[in-house]
């Protein structure tokens, strides 16, 4: 299971390092600590060997549970939803990732937005999921603070993925909303908060055609009607 | 998973049918609640739908990565509703057992992984069983778990490591059976 050693790689763990694996491994480091443990794991290879194998350990953790039946209705349930789902083509639904970009939308944002749109766009990368993928477009967000977003577009449907992105102040939500044209930003009612290892996976319902702008904001728990703070994240679309 | 990615239903079906009783039982530990369960497999396999091509097969096999998308949409689903009705850790709280009946070969086999595993966590000091369970099931951050049992975060960590590495020794022996 050997980690490949590599040019300024450690060899022993001499910075008392190894404390970190076991709460990595568990997802349970803050995600101020994710970014700075993942830098550690580029050079030393004791981490990586104890990670690999921590690993294989949490893997199995969820077969510990008790063993219940999914209901035959949850399964039909599934099938269901999966059926309403735009059957898009494989290239369509693959995603590749980007080193994010950063910048800081100003507090007046809302106002702002759509000049701020046009003005992002030269400094978000909008590709095509790969050669021959054309269906598929990643939108790197602009992030305000650490982490990164983009924007998976497939056709006129939208997942907002989040990786390392600190978790609302407390008491407080994420909450989605979308601009169109020179509107104002509009909830569609979508919260949601990272993991503690600072990951969202979040699906934007509906069709985002026509749509300018998606951004977030921290909102108080249970969602605003109306964008209280300044955007966080804020994915240009045109 | 090719025929999955390429938006086959009839495959994806069979991937519930393999995985949705892991995927349920993991859930129903982690939110304890049966409907909070069921929202959250669903989302997780809608979604596992609609990213099939994320699957990395060098990243661990399908069940891992279809728990792991339910064990996230959990975490999400405490994150924004404040739900940690499965926070306590040891309530078990069994409503509906497998039968027997239903087994397969592979169902047996898992089924005796499980026992050795749940073996394993209850030989482990209670205090590192702790501190993992929290972890994994209740998707607690380390310095959150400290402060819920008001320790030191090097000392929860500690835990952490010392909990995993004697699973990982009574898991992964020379027989090498489970991991």
């Amino acid at each position: 299971m050997g980690a490949e050693m590599s040019d300024g790689d450690t060899a022993s763990d001499t910075r008392g390092c190894g404390g970190e694996v076991a709460a990595y491994a568990l997802g349970a480091l803050d995600p101020a600590e994710v970014d700075t443990f993942r830098r550690h794991l580029e050079t030393c290879s004791v981490c990586r060997d104890e990670l690999a194998a921590f690993e294989s350990v949490v893997r199995v953790l969820p077969l510990s549970t008790p063993a219940h039946r999914a209901p035959a209705e949850l399964r039909r349930n599934v099938m269901h939803a999966i059926a309403s789902e735009p059957k898009s083509a494989p290239a369509a639904r693959t995603a590749t990732r980007r080193a994010p970009t950063r910048w800081r939308l100003p507090r007046p944002a809302l106002g702002l937005a759509a000049a701020l749109a046009v003005a992002a766009a030269a400094f978000v990368g909008i590709n095509a999921a790969g050669s021959g993928t054309p269906a598929t477009r990643i939108i790197h967000a602009q992030v305000t603070g650490q982490g990164s977003a983009e924007l998976r577009l497939s056709g006129d449907h939208g997942e907002l993925v989040v990786n390392h992105f600190s978790p609302p102040p407390t008491g407080q939500i994420y909450e989605v909303w979308l601009k169109r044209g020179t509107g104002s930003p509009k909830s569609i009612g979508l919260l949601f908060s990272p993991t503690a290892a600072g990951q969202a996976n979040v699906d934007v319902p509906g069709s985002l055609h026509g749509v300018s702008l998606v951004m977030v904001t921290p909102e108080p728990a249970g969602g605003s009607p109306r964008p209280t703070h300044s955007a966080v994240i804020s994915a240009p679309l045109t | 998973m090719p025929l999955v990615y390429d938006g086959d239903a009839q495959a994806f079906e069979v991937i519930f049918d393999r995985h949705g009783d892991a995927a349920f039982s993991l859930a129903y530990r982690m939110c304890g609640r049966r409907s909070t369960a069921e929202d959250v497999v669903q989302e997780a396999f809608v979604s596992l739908w609609r990213s099939g091509a994320a699957y990395d097969r060098a990243r661990g096999s399908v069940r891992s990565w279809v728990l792991g998308v339910v064990r996230n949409r959990a975490i999400d689903l405490f994150r924004r509703e404040s739900v940690r009705t499965g926070r306590d850790v040891n309530a078990e709280g069994l409503v509906e057992q497998m039968h027997a009946s239903d087994d397969t070969e592979d169902t047996v086999e898992r089924r005796e992984d499980a026992q050795q595993i749940r073996a394993a966590l209850q030989e482990l000091p209670p205090d590192q069983r702790q501190v993992i369970e929290l972890a994994y099931f209740g998707g607690f951050s380390h310095s959150q778990i400290a402060s819920m049992l008001e320790l030191a975060p090097g000392t929860v960590k500690g835990r952490m490591r010392l909990g995993l590495t004697k699973l990982r020794i009574a898991l992964g022996g020379p027989s090498g059976a489970v991991i």
